[in-house]
């Protein structure tokens, strides 16, 4: 079950002068959640950014599935299978749920009335309605236009509008940038057991988070980030709390000793 | 109605309603101007009758709100898809004097009708175009205003072309009874309804008004939906400029800026936010015809005019205010819940 889905190498990224990466390694198996801990400014979102496509690395290789690829746009990224859930959410307020989750991937009518671009609400519904129970998820009627939904809710479906795209192919991949961050106790369990749910179908989850012990709860596998420096990675059953947050502050020291025998 | 887990058993999603209460507040700010319209047209009936409910009447309502509803249908488009289209005076007044100079130097009606229409969706090319380039579309729209309208006098050579008689069947000439403007806008309507809800151009369109960047992340060149909001609004335009022409049989090439007050009035009665994205045809349609009812009844009883602006603008305020209402109370229902667990 542990193919590789994306796997980065060497990968640097400056903004000017800041070196928001260095020299990292990293990868993520099929069915796998990856946490991604760190520090303000450690260079995370950077990080995801590097992986969605969204932004060019300086230098260094990624590769999706084995084979190389290089990102010119967030949609180069679709194409090979990999969403990216934003802190901000990014749904259309107006629209409702059905319409947030297929959009840009409409079912258009059977016959002329499909040729003309008529699209097919009711199957759209259907499958939005599907997809979402697939997910073990319950939001509101599917027809609800998304800004008469709670903070919680609204999370849930822009997590499940990546979900959906990535859980076609069992070959997804679903990077989210701290989809807890706005939520309480609750919702956030929810969205954790939705993050384990996804994985045990065969998605690889990167998740960036503040929340240690979601993390500790959910990931199978934890890379903490120190100012653009991998310092450790390591599954999450073999750490403990005070380890991540010793690494996190830069108070413990790397497992991976700066010396050039590193590379090895 | 809160996020919830299914258990095991699967639970079928198709069967959730909203609960009630959210059921009636998404109906008074879907079709609050529906009932806001047939309140205003029994009333009417009372207070002016027997002359105000009277089928001559009612198409005489239609007919003059046709006009403030075309053009309002390419303010409505151009909001939605999130940039307000001021030139569409200018638009309305060059389609017009080249409609009229075409058809005044030897070609024929219809292939003069084409050219303007094709001409107004160029203007709004032009328009979309320079408003990607990330300027604002208000001060873009504003200079494309003043270029159109001097186009339109140097075609006219600074008169009015009159004597357009062959424009008659899109102006006063009646169809089963209908006037051609009631025909034409019911028609525009119609179509551009339809296109707006059911196709997947038109669903694209609003959502690149509400959130391009959602769209941009579905993988979509959210750009092109721009650029179609304004093309669809410069052909309104166009199509206004030919029916005031029709109307008539002559061509002015002054820009008449006060239509844009008018159907930006029907707009906002209509709740067409002017931040883009949400909005419907049909309403703003009734926001037209409501503008025209009142004027009609005031007229009907000898009031002053000034009285209908006055009536108006209080309408505007009123139906601002059950909107905030309504999303007040949303909002507010919906962190209770949140609180409740
Ligand atoms: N667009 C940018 N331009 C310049 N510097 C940036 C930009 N984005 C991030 N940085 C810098 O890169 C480093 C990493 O930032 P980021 O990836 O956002 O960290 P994190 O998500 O872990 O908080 C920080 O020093 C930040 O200031
Ligand atoms: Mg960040």
């Amino acid at each position: 079950m542990t193919a590789t889905a994306l796997e980065l190498s060497n990968i640097d990224m400056h903004y000017g002068y800041v070196r928001a990466l260095d020299g990292i390694d990293i990868a993520v198996r099929q069915g796998e959640v990856l946490g991604l801990l760190g520090d303000n400014g450690a260079g995370k979102s950077t990080l995801l950014k590097v992986m969605s496509g969204a932004h060019q690395p300086t230098s260094g290789e990624i590769r999706v599935h084995g084979t190389a690829a290089t990102f010119g746009s967030p949609a180069d990224a679709t194409h090979a299978g990999i969403q990216m859930v934003y802190q901000d959410l990014a749904l259309v307020d107006a629209q409702d749920i059905a319409t947030n989750l297929n959009l840009g991937r409409e079912i258009l009518r059977r016959g002329p009335l499909g040729w003309l671009g008529f699209v097919d609400h009711k199957a759209q519904r259907r499958r939005s309605a599907a997809e979402l129970e697939k997910l073990g998820v319950r939001t509101a009627a599917v027809t609800r236009p998304v800004e008469m939904l709670s903070g919680g809710q609204r999370q849930v479906v822009a997590l499940a509008r990546g979900a959906t795209r990535v859980n076609g192919e069992q070959s997804g991949i679903l990077l989210l940038d701290e989809p807890t961050a706005a939520l309480g106790y609750e919702q956030t369990q929810q969205v954790q057991s939705l993050i384990r749910r996804l994985a045990d179908q065969g998605v690889a989850c990167v998740l960036v988070t503040h929340n240690l012990p979601l993390a500790m709860a959910v990931c199978d596998r934890i890379a903490v980030l120190n100012r653009g420096r991998k310092v450790a990675d390591i599954p999450a059953a073999e750490t403990e709390n005070d380890h991540l947050v010793g690494w996190i502050t830069g108070a413990r020291a790397s497992m991976f000793a700066p010396a050039p025998e590193a590379a090895a | 109605m809160t996020v919830t887990i299914a258990a095991a058993k699967a639970v079928n999603a198709e069967k959730d309603k909203d609960p009630a209460l959210i059921r009636w507040l998404i109906f008074v700010r879907d079709r609050g101007i529906f009932v806001l319209w047939a309140v205003l047209l029994i009333a009417f009936s009372i207070w002016a009758s027997p002359y105000f409910a009277s089928l001559d009447n009612g198409i005489l309502i239609a007919n003059a709100a046709a006009l403030t509803a075309i053009f309002a249908a390419g303010i409505a488009v151009g909001i939605i898809c999130g940039a307000l289209d001021l030139s569409i005076p200018g638009t309305a007044a060059l389609a017009g004097c080249v409609c009229g100079w075409l058809i005044t130097h030897g070609t024929p009606t219809g292939l003069a009708i084409v050219v303007a229409l094709v001409l107004g969706g160029f203007v709004g090319l032009i328009n979309g175009l320079i408003s990607l380039r990330g300027f604002n579309p208000i001060i873009v729209t504003i200079g494309t205003l003043s270029v159109m309208s001097g186009a339109a006098a140097g075609i006219a050579g600074g008169y009015t072309i009159s004597g357009l008689d062959s424009l008659v069947f899109m102006g006063t000439d009646r169809f089963a009874g209908l006037p051609a403007p009631v025909w034409i806008t019911a028609a525009l309507f119609a179509l551009l309804t339809v296109f707006l809800t059911r196709t997947r151009d038109g669903i694209r369109m609003m959502a690149v008004g509400g959130n391009a960047e959602a769209v941009r992340r579905s993988g979509i060149h959210a750009d092109r939906y721009k650029v179609l909001g304004f093309v669809i609004s410069g052909f309104c335009a166009a199509l206004g400029g030919l029916v005031t022409t029709a109307l008539v049989t002559e061509a002015n090439p002054a820009a008449n800026v006060s239509i844009i007050f008018n159907a930006l009035t029907a707009v906002a009665l209509a709740g067409v936010s002017l931040a883009g994205g949400r909005g419907s045809l049909p309403r703003v349609l009734v926001g037209a015809l409501i503008l025209g009812t009142i004027s009609n009844a005031l007229t009907i009883k000898g009031v002053s005019p000034y009285w209908a602006t006055a009536t108006t603008g209080l309408l505007l305020l009123g139906s601002l205010a059950v909107e905030k209402w309504v999303s007040t109370t949303v909002s507010r229902r919906l962190v209770q819940h949140e609180v409740k667990r």
